[in-house]
């Protein structure tokens, strides 16, 4: 599109919600949707381009040690509603009063981000941050964190004029600042964002019209095609919670954009007015073992865990049950991520590192110093019983019952293993299986959180469980770091009581806290490797995010991350 | 008559507040699954769990002693101040005013088409029994009656909109209410509508009709040379309004609280049953109580009306001095 000419400003752009946000007071909020409805009106510091380079937006930012931040604000940015111009004062206010605020009296849900263990006192305490210029402030971190600026904590981050937040500060009013009316409005966006506020119908439609004041537009340094931004005069949100309805609004062209699951996607790839885009998202599915005491023991072995892993053939998942849209997972980064080692990962359950032979030989030789044994194809316990195992999945997800009858019917065919699929739903799952606690009377010698009430002999769910497949982990291919707690004994996620044989934990420190990238790429490439031959979980696939499209639409692409640009997008 | 009203919405009142009490008192021992999903969120980004626990329970103002919180709302309640909804960062009556006028456009014609079309069909098939046009009056109600309201829904949308385009998939809130654009809009979700609840009206008219058809009174008004309306109207329906009320004014007061949530989600219609619902699947206690506040409100008056109607439809009951 660079360097030829500027698409038109028209139309109006209408994509389909299943949900609806919760709130336009960002400060209030942890839902996605509500945050993709802010940030049409309000860009944030930057945006992360799929190929991991920062493109600043109000801001940028330099390091000389990737301790020290320095945060320089644009010059044209101005608040509405007669705030005047943004500076760094409404930041550091912003940050010290309202984020790093003890008790967090606004109940600001990220408000953990802006604090961190000061290795000096042992504490957390907050990140201290200093207000240097004008349009400059600095974050002093604790210790070197070059990946900073990639983390939620500044990418993207809005800010509110201090202004608004003076009202309710010195008094600690929550349910003032929860009821704003300028910030429920977005009344103070001023040319901050493509898009201002017009209407939000609760549970009905969203919209936003064209800014014509939009700061981006003004800048140099950008390429063509934001000089111009944005290209559509109106953009609605549609809230259809149905799915067969918000389907059939894209095919009879009522919306212009919405999400496709996996096994409607052929049909939409055959209309002509729908074109179909896959884009890869970080989340990876995996069989999660119970090695607490109320789980199948087993899984504790490594070994057992690699013969398991050879009994679930991961390209017919991808295949069959997503469709083909997805990827197979071998560890907790994609294939396409800068962190993933091709010649570090050990692979498990595609090609010949698949079948009833190698899950047997395997499992037989893993379990030889315990009770159980094969019996024929069956494998056995001491009273010569088949072993039985649950695996349980989301009730509200078909995807993920298919899943879990695939895993049973393998692990009896290919592993001897009886597995019994047990439907559950997603609130009792939380609570009831992945809630951990020692029981009454008892002083476990550790605990980590609610999700981690301590060592696994110790601490168990409240309800028995062997596998589970419901919840989704986050790869987080941009900020790795960020997944430690799944590999780590007292990692405040693991709920399913791993105990890792190598120190992945310190690998990620390690990696964390070096800012030469390519030593940070073997370092992480090591942990991943590790982590892929431990078995942590059975890692299975990478299911891809499908979203149809009405043809006239341009501008998207079929990378990760692919929105970061959203308001370049057009109609032909 | 007077204090028998008087003493009905007394008991309304303490009805009224053992409800919202026990509404109150089940939300707040329900764990609430945003809060844990957003404590495993924390978690799992390396985060603590606690903070968000701590963060979710600020916002939601559950950082207080139950106590506090219950005398909070009620007070809230009697005093009509009737608060915040968090799930939609708007105060409570203007959720429910916004939400109203949704579900009345098509609940109000639902209502009439319902009632009239199943007292004539009812009528109808009790003064013509076991005729083909009975039997075919019997199918038509066992149909709607027997098939779900959301997939009829869904297969009506994806014939008549998506394949014909005769009507909007969407319901579009920006068209104006008085317009044939609404009245497109709303065509197939009353029909769902309709065909399901037409069943019971017809049924129940053509049961209670059936008692009087061949009774001596209506044989001596046919003897009399009355016409076939006259014996309908006068002598069959008049003696069945009294029985038939209980069913009536329920379904009168619907145009209120017959917002359906399965066809208000199929057709995204954002009207009272998808507000209810969403209150309570988000444990937005004030939203909940405020619509709780409404139903019952509506239930206990509608009983009230009922009562008065049967004195009024057959003098010769009388609530005396009870």
């Amino acid at each position: 599109m660079e360097a030829t000419t500027m698409p038109d400003v028209q139309g109006q752009y209408v994509s389909a919600s299943s949900v609806d946000a919760q709130s336009l007071n960002w400060l209030t909020i942890a839902d996605s949707t509500s945050g993709s409805y802010i940030t049409a009106t309000l860009d944030g510091t930057w945006a992360v381009k799929p190929n991991r380079e920062i493109f600043p937006l109000w801001a940028d930012y330099e390091t000389d040690d990737g301790r020290v931040y320095e945060i320089q604000l644009r010059e044209n940015l101005e608040w509405g509603a007669g705030y005047g111009q943004m500076t760094a004062e409404d930041w550091v206010y912003m940050i010290k009063n309202v984020f790093q605020a003890q008790p967090n009296w606004s109940g600001y849900p990220n408000s953990g981000d802006w604090f961190r263990v000061n290795p000096e006192s042992g504490e957390r305490e907050p990140i201290p941050v200093e207000q240097t210029g004008t349009r400059t402030f600095e974050i002093r971190l604790f210790e070197v964190d070059p990946a900073f600026p990639f983390k939620p904590v500044l990418w993207r981050q809005q800010c509110i004029p201090k202004g608004i937040l003076e009202k309710y500060v010195p008094n600690k009013d929550t349910e003032g600042l929860k009821q704003d009316e300028e910030l429920n409005t977005l009344a103070y966006t001023g040319n901050l964002g493509p898009y201002t506020y017009e209407t939000w119908e609760r549970s009905a439609r969203y919209t936003i019209t064209r800014n014509e004041d939009y700061y981006l537009t003004e800048v140099d340094a950008v390429p063509e095609r934001f000089r111009n931004a944005p290209y559509f005069s109106q953009s609605t949100t549609r809230v259809i919670k149905e799915e067969s309805t918000r389907l059939g609004a894209l095919e009879s062209g009522e919306v212009d954009a919405a999400g496709i699951p996996p096994d409607k996607a052929t049909r939409f790839e055959n209309l002509s007015n729908v074109d179909v885009n896959v884009t890869p998202q970080p989340f990876v599915r995996n069989i999660v073992y119970n090695m607490r005491a109320n789980g199948w023991t087993p899984f504790r072995s490594k070994t057992v865990r690699q013969a398991l892993a050879f009994a679930v053939d991961k390209e017919t998942i991808v295949e069959n049950i997503l469709r083909g849209y997805g990827q197979v997972a071998q560890t907790m980064q994609p294939r396409w991520s800068d962190w993933y080692d091709d010649s570090r990962v050990t692979e498990f359950g595609v090609g010949d590192r698949y079948g009833p032979e190698k899950t047997r030989s395997r499992l037989e030789s893993a379990l030889s110093d315990t009770e159980y044994a094969y019996d024929g194809d069956r494998l056995v316990n001491g009273a010569g019983e088949q072993v039985t195992l649950s695996i349980y999945y989301d009730s509200g997800q078909p995807t993920e019952g298919t899943m879990a009858e695939f895993i049973a019917r393998e692990f009896d065919e290919n592993a001897g293993i009886a597995v019994q699929p047990q439907a559950v739903s997603s609130s009792t799952f939380q609570s009831n299986y992945v809630q951990t606690s020692a029981p009454d009377g008892a002083d476990p010698e550790w605990t980590a959180g609610t999700f981690n009430g301590g060592p696994r002999d110790v601490a168990t769910s409240a309800e028995p469980w062997d596998m589970s497949v419901n919840l989704q982990f986050n790869t987080y291919p941009f900020t790795p770091a960020s997944s430690k707690g799944f590999f780590e004994q007292r990692g405040g996620i693991n709920y399913y009581g791993y105990y890792p044989d190598e120190d992945i934990g310190a690998l990620y420190e390690e990696a964390t806290a070096t800012t030469d990238e390519s030593r940070r790429r073997e370092l992480f490439g090591e942990a991943f490797g590790l982590i892929s031959e431990e078995q942590p979980f059975s890692f299975l696939a990478m299911p891809s995010s499908v979203t149809g499209y009405a043809t006239d639409v341009q501008g998207y692409d079929q990378k990760f991350n692919a929105g970061w640009d959203s308001q370049t997008w057009y109609f032909r | 008559m007077r204090w028998y009203v008087v003493r009905r919405v007394a008991w309304a009142v303490v009805a009224t507040f053992l409800i919202l009490s026990i509404t109150w008192g089940l939300l707040a021992i329900t764990p609430n699954p945003a809060a844990e999903q957003m404590q495993f969120q924390a978690a799992a980004s390396g985060g603590s769990a606690e903070a968000a626990e701590e963060a979710f329970e600020a916002r939601r103002g559950l950082d207080r002693s139950p106590w506090d919180r219950y005398r909070e709302y009620m007070i809230n309640m009697a005093t009509l101040n009737w608060g915040w909804s968090q799930s939609r960062s708007q105060s409570v009556t203007d959720a429910i005013a916004s939400a109203l006028p949704y579900t009345a456009i098509y609940s109000i014609p639902t209502t009439i088409l319902s009632i009239l079309l199943g007292l004539s069909i009812g009528l109808y098939s009790a003064t013509h029994q076991y005729t083909k046009t009975d039997y075919a009056a019997t199918f038509f109600a066992f149909f709607g009656y027997a098939i779900p309201n959301f997939w009829f829904g869904i297969i009506l949308l994806l014939v008549f909109g998506v394949q014909l385009g005769w009507f909007p998939v969407v319901f579009d809130s920006d068209v104006p209410i008085f317009g044939l654009g609404m009245v497109q809009q709303l065509v197939l979700p009353v029909v769902v509508l309709v065909t399901g609840t037409i069943a019971g009206i017809m049924r129940y008219s053509r049961a209670e009709a059936l008692e009087y058809v061949e009774a001596e009174f209506v044989k001596t008004a046919r003897a009399k040379g009355a016409d076939g309306y006259r014996i309908l109207t006068r002598h069959i329906l008049r003696p069945a309004a009294v029985p038939l009320m209980t069913i009536l004014v329920g379904d009168i007061l619907g145009i209120f609280l017959a917002a359906s949530y399965l066809v208000e989600v199929v057709f995204g219609i954002p009207g009272l049953g998808q507000l209810s619902y969403n209150a309570i699947i988000a444990q937005d206690t004030s939203l909940v109580l405020g619509t709780t506040l409404i139903f019952t409100f509506v239930s206990v008056v509608g009983n009230l009306i009922q009562d008065v109607a049967y004195t009024i439809l057959d003098p010769r009951i009388d609530y005396g001095d009870r």
